[in-house]
């Protein structure tokens, strides 16, 4: 099934929404500020509320999505509309090609936060993609109907510390 | 000319419709991302009610929203589509305001206008509906103090930008706070941007 992306992010006078919900357009200087503050202010806390906020806002988003669209109703399409989501948002591409319902690998050759936190920072020596995580794990949550934390995701390899791409790995907590 | 709200928006709209094969935003010298509010508004309250001190919660949230804004606007007034649909319609150096709040409204941060504006010493932006003040209120209840941190920083860093050091020495040169807010039941949100006291 096709999606017109553009038909589904619309304006209403001054707010912007993407199929139902409403969202802000905010750029690398927002988005790494805000977690290099939360890094260096709360240590690990930090990076997990962003996990957090992150899983949840995409349980919500997929979650509402797949209302208006019932006829996405199998894994591999509910896949792939999670990968496009990620993409329209100018998030980067994610790659669900080794996944399942008990987990598996996750592979992110670009995306928003790489780019931004590179252009912004420089590397990193620690892997830093905590939003990826985190969305990553609330968006499996609703295509394999789990509850949201259903999913732990870490990142074995990071881009921001230079690896070649992003790669996750999904396990069940 | 007048500044022609709906032509920038109508830009930053179709502009925020392009991606490039790697799923990145490029537009207006920056790269985009689209985010739910509830992310935002779970990041910054949850960030304030984990950190504890609510003072210097705020402090740190403004400060990351004044750097952004400064960054922001700066890769946004150096960018080829400003040069193409924002840059023929300034008269002034003060309608560069006006445009960083058009294309605040087009990023959905909330209905922005000009309240007053006086070069070098003050400016004064209200907002309605802006997307924190509104997600406080939904998740908290009614606030004891403004809760619009990153639209407070935003603001100042518009008069870093225009009566500031040359770029990239000017920010934090003005200072914002938040006189009203519709979190804590005000009509509107209200951010006063002065001169930051030595």
């Amino acid at each position: 099934m096709t999606i017109n992306w553009p038909e589904k992010f619309a304006r209403k006078g001054h707010e912007i929404f993407l199929s139902g919900l409403p969202i802000a357009l905010h750029c690398h200087h927002y988005n790494m500020n805000l977690q290099k503050t939360l890094e260096s202010s709360l240590g690990n806390d930090g990076s997990l509320l962003i996990y957090q906020a992150a899983e949840e806002s995409s349980y919500d988003g997929l979650t509402s999505f797949l209302e208006h669209f019932p006829k996405i109703n199998t894994v591999k399409s509910k896949l792939e509309l999670a990968s496009t989501s990620y993409q329209y948002c100018g998030l980067g591409i994610i790659n669900f090609s080794q996944i399942g319902p008990i987990g598996g690998r996750i592979v992110s050759p670009h995306s928003h936060h790489v780019t931004g936190w590179l252009a912004k920072f420089g590397k990193r020596e620690n892997p830093g993609c905590f939003f990826s995580r985190g969305w990553i794990a609330g968006a499996l949550a609703v295509i394999y109907e789990k509850p949201l934390g259903y999913y732990r995701v870490e990142e074995l390899e990071c881009k921001m510390a230079l690896a070649r791409e992003c790669i996750f790995e999904v396990t069940k907590t | 000319m007048a500044i022609d709200t709906d032509k920038i928006v109508h830009a930053v709209m179709h502009g925020s419709r392009i991606r490039e094969e790697k799923g990145i935003i490029p537009l207006f010298g920056v790269y985009l991302s689209m985010i739910s509010v509830q992310y935002y508004n779970r990041i910054s309250f949850g960030f304030e009610k984990k950190l504890g001190n609510d003072a210097l919660a705020e402090k740190l949230l403004v400060a990351a929203g004044q750097e952004c804004g400064y960054a922001t606007f700066q890769g946004i007034r150096s960018s080829r589509e400003w040069d193409e649909v924002v840059r023929p319609m300034i008269e002034r150096i003060e309608d560069q305001i006006y445009c960083f709040v058009s294309i605040a409204i087009a990023f959905g941060w909330g209905d922005l206008t000009v309240h007053e504006l006086v070069p070098k010493e003050k400016l004064v932006i209200r907002a309605n509906a802006s997307y924190e003040a509104k997600g406080y209120l939904d998740a908290y209840g009614k606030a004891d103090s403004g809760k619009c941190y990153m639209l407070r920083g935003v603001a100042a860093a518009f008069m870093d930008l225009l009566y500031g050091d040359e770029y990239p020495d000017g920010c934090f040169q003005y200072t914002s706070i938040e006189t009203h807010c519709q979190a804590k039941g005000d009509l509107h949100c209200e951010f006063v941007a002065r001169k930051t006291a030595p």
